[in-house]
């Protein structure tokens, strides 16, 4: 046990705090809802029936979807496009998806290498693409979900202001839709792209998201 | 699957629920109000139209005519007698589409759905109804 625990320390900790966060997020946001309802004159929602509102779901599922956007983007790009001395990027002589034997796949796999690397056609092509299939899912799945979300609550805005509510195709060309959108990308490209510049001049000794204290500035995609 | 995978999903499975889920129920439910409310009107019942009104809306009505509600609500030129074609609810707020071009307002509070305007039809396009009651 307290061996799994160290070795996924890094994965535990990071899912404590999400639902540590969350739960901290639904009880402000709940305080937060009241006091709007109550300025309003409009009636106050329970705990238990603001978690399972569009209000809470949009605030969740906005930044949710920024965030699987950020790792979808970066994995991507990261296939093709450089960042020289960047512990974030690839040597500029590796960018492209690389060999077979870089890769490790096919007649170059290992004895430890998954199955779906070993073998050849569909079950390939899926697994070579995994992480980007299932982040970029991620990301349109909770976009999607803000959307449907975000129509509920512009259009509960619009009628405590007597106008009739917009259809969701509507809401899609709103300013309300892309600026809640916007607001969370332009943060998370400003955090990417400051992390893939400053990793190459500052480091964090231990940290594998920083070079050693000692590589040089011009080393790229070294670790420490 | 992960768990960071499983829990969105659960997740937005359950985001698509909250707001799907029940709301046909809670359509009705203000459609009944709604048609309570100007079955009261045309039946000359100010004490039972105004029992279908926010508090809010009521304390206006009183203030504006200088009459308690039940007096003064008589004395508007409201739909009386008029029934819901149709409703969309979202969070706490709705509205009804009564037959002819009114619409009616409504906020679902601790005592159920209640009338926030009413009397309201369109005024310029992307501007709020007017209301004859509330807004």
């Amino acid at each position: 046990m307290r061996r799994f625990l160290r070795h996924n320390s890094l994965s535990l900790v990071f899912l404590a705090l999400f639902v540590l966060a969350l739960v901290f997020q639904a009880i402000a946001g709940h305080a937060d809802f009241n006091e709007d309802q109550a300025r309003h004159g409009n009636a106050e929602l329970s705990l238990g029936r603001y978690v399972v509102s569009s209000e809470f779901a949009t605030a969740v599922l906005e930044n949710w979807q920024s965030e699987y956007l950020q790792f979808t983007l970066f994995i991507i790009l990261t296939v093709w496009l450089i960042q020289r001395g960047s512990p974030e990027s690839k040597e500029p002589h590796r960018a492209g998806r690389e060999s077979d034997e870089q890769q490790m796949i096919g007649e170059h796999a290992h004895d430890a290498s998954p199955g779906w690397a070993r073998v050849r056609g569909w079950r390939l092509r899926l697994y070579e693409n995994s992480l980007l299939i299932v982040m970029g899912v991620i990301w349109l799945g909770s976009w999607l979900a803000q959307s449907i979300t975000g129509v509920a609550e512009y259009n509960a805005e619009r009628l405590d202001h007597q106008q009739l509510p917009v259809s969701w195709s509507e809401y899609l060309t709103r300013g309300d839709f892309w600026e809640k959108t916007l607001q969370n990308w332009q943060s998370e490209f400003l955090a990417v792209g400051s992390m893939a510049i400053l990793a190459v001049y500052l480091r964090q000794r231990g940290s594998p998201e920083s070079k050693p204290v000692g590589a040089a500035h011009h080393s790229t995609g070294t670790e420490g | 699957m992960g768990v960071l995978a499983r829990t969105t999903c659960v997740a937005v499975a359950a985001c698509v629920l909250a707001v799907g889920c029940g709301t046909a129920e809670r359509e009705a439910d203000l459609i009944a109000v709604s048609d309570s409310f100007h079955a009261a009107l045309a039946a000359r019942d100010g004490s039972g139209a105004c029992a279908e009104l926010s508090s809010e809306a009521a304390e206006t009505v009183a203030r504006a005519e200088q009459r308690p509600c039940p007096e003064a609500i008589l004395g508007l030129d409201l739909p009386a007698g008029a029934r819901a074609s149709g409703a969309e609810v979202y969070v706490t707020s709705g509205y009804a589409q009564l037959l002819g071009a009114d619409v009616v307002f409504l906020d679902d509070g601790p005592a159920g759905w209640k009338v926030t305007a009413a009397g309201c039809t369109p005024s310029s396009p992307g501007e709020p109804y007017d209301c004859e009651l509330g807004g």
